[in-house]
C-alpha cells in the first residue's frame, strides 16, 4: 500500500466520514475510491462527498479525520547517516518498538512523509539529501536527530560537515542529544504528531 | 631490511636511474623507502612493477610539509610478500608529478584525494575532480596553512553540484 499517509487508510476513513452524512445511500463510490492512488483519493472522496453535503461541512468532517490518520501512521525514511543511526535502529528493535506508534520505516522516499536526519551531514551528502527531501510526496515533516544534524555536533567547525540540516531543508523538530537516547527520539515523534495535531494539517 | 635476497629489493633499480633515486633508507617492515626525481616518475613506477614485480599500488599519500609538498605511494609485491615505499619531494609553488594511472590503475581514487586535501595535481590523471569533497569546493583543508572557519564563512553551493 502507498504510504502518503493522510490517505493511508482508505477503507476505514470515508467509512467513518459516510456514516456521519445523511446515510441514504449505500457507499458504492468508496470501493472504487479504494483502487485509485493515494493522491487522487482526497479530491475522489471529496467529489464523491460534495452531492450530499457542503464545502465546510466536508473540511469539518474530511479534515480531522484525516490529520488524524496521518499523524498516526507516519512513515519515516529508511536512512542512516552516522553513529545516531544506530539509535534510529534501536527505536525500532524489540525494546523500545517504535512500531506501536505507527512510524514504520520505509526504504523508498516516495513512500515516506517524515525526513528523520540521524547523523552527521557533510556537503557532500548534502544535494543528496535535498533530492530525497524533494521525492517525498506532500504533506512532509523533518526531524532533526541528534547533534550534528542540529547544529553540526561536535565537527560545527569542521572543513566538511553542514553546520545544521535547517541550512537545507525545513526541520519541525530537533532532537538534542550525542547520540540522543531511543526514548527521545520516540519522544520527538510524539512531539511531531502533536505538532500536526495543532496546526491541522 | 634493503635488498633483501628475495629479489624484490629496490638496489637494482640504482643502475637503470643512476640520477634519478636520491636513495633508499631502511624502513621497518617494508622493503625500504625509496626517494627519487618526480622527473622520472613513470619510467621509475614502471620499472618497479615490471622488474621488481610490485604489482599492487595500496595507497597514495600526500603530506605538506610547509616548505614542500610530499606524495608517497606504497606498493605490495605478491611475491615477495611486502611494501615498498616511493616518495618524492614536490616545489610547494605548484606541486605536481605524472600520475601513477598508467601503471596502476588504482592510483586513481588515491590521487583524486590526494589533489583535492594537499593540493598535488598529478598530470594525465584521466579524471581529476573531487572525490571525498563536494565539487566546486574552494580549500584544501589538509595544508597546514588551512585554517578552521567558522561555519557560516564556508559557503558551499550545493544546488550548484
Ligand atoms: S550527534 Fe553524536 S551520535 Fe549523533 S551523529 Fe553526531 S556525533 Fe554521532
Amino acid at each position: 500500500m502507498g504510504g502518503v499517509t493522510t490517505a493511508s487508510s482508505p477503507a476505514g476513513v470515508p467509512a467513518a466520514a459516510a456514516a456521519t452524512g445523511p446515510a441514504t445511500e449505500p457507499a458504492v463510490p468508496f470501493l472504487e475510491i479504494e483502487t485509485l492512488r493515494a493522491r487522487e483519493f482526497i479530491p475522489a472522496a471529496k467529489e464523491a462527498l460534495a452531492s450530499r453535503i457542503s464545502e465546510e461541512a466536508q473540511d469539518r468532517l474530511l479534515r480531522p479525520v484525516f490529520n488524524w490518520a496521518g499523524r498516526n501512521s507516519l512513515f519515516p525514511l529508511h536512512w542512516g547517516l552516522a553513529c545516531c543511526a544506530i539509535e534510529f535502529a534501536a527505536a525500532f528493535g524489540a525494546r523500545w518498538d517504535a512500531e506501536r506508534f505507527g512510524v514504520v520505516p520505509r526504504s523508498s522516499p516516495r513512500q515516506c512523509d517524515l525526513l528523520i536526519v540521524n547523523g552527521t551531514v557533510t556537503w557532500k551528502v548534502a544535494h543528496k539529501l535535498i533530492t530525497l527531501y524533494e521525492q517525498m510526496p506532500e504533506p512532509k515533516w523533518v526531524i532533526a536527530m541528534g547533534n550534528c544534524a542540529t547544529g553540526g555536533g561536535p565537527f560545527r567547525t569542521a572543513y566538511s560537515v553542514v553546520p545544521g540540516v535547517d541550512k537545507l531543508v525545513p526541520v519541525d523538530v530537533y532532537i538534542a542529544g550525542c547520540p540522543p537516547r531511543p526514548e527521545a527520539m520516540l519522544d520527538g515523534i510524539l512531539k511531531l504528531e502533536t505538532l500536526i495535531k495543532e496546526r491541522g494539517e | 631490511m634493503t635488498g633483501a635476497a628475495s629479489g624484490v629489493g629496490p638496489d637494482r633499480l640504482l643502475a637503470r636511474f643512476p640520477q634519478g633515486i636520491l636513495g633508499i633508507d631502511p624502513f621497518p617492515g617494508t622493503a625500504g623507502r625509496l626517494r627519487f626525481d618526480p622527473a622520472i616518475a613513470l619510467e621509475l613506477f614502471r620499472e618497479v612493477r615490471d622488474t621488481l614485480g610490485y604489482t599492487h599500488l595500496a595507497m597514495v599519500a600526500g603530506i605538506d610539509w610547509v616548505q614542500t609538498r610530499e606524495v608517497l605511494y606504497a606498493v605490495w609485491s605478491d611475491a615477495g610478500r611486502r611494501y615498498l615505499l616511493l616518495s618524492a619531494q614536490l616545489p610547494a609553488d605548484h606541486p605536481h608529478i605524472e600520475s601513477a594511472t598508467a601503471v596502476w590503475p588504482s592510483a586513481n581514487w588515491h590521487e583524486r584525494e590526494a589533489w583535492e586535501l594537499v593540493d598535488i595535481s598529478f598530470d594525465h590523471h584521466p579524471d581529476l575532480r573531487n572525490l571525498l569533497l563536494p565539487t566546486g569546493y574552494q580549500f584544501h583543508p589538509l595544508l597546514r596553512s588551512f585554517k578552521l572557519h567558522e561555519p557560516e564563512e564556508l559557503e558551499v553551493k550545493v544546488r550548484d553540484v
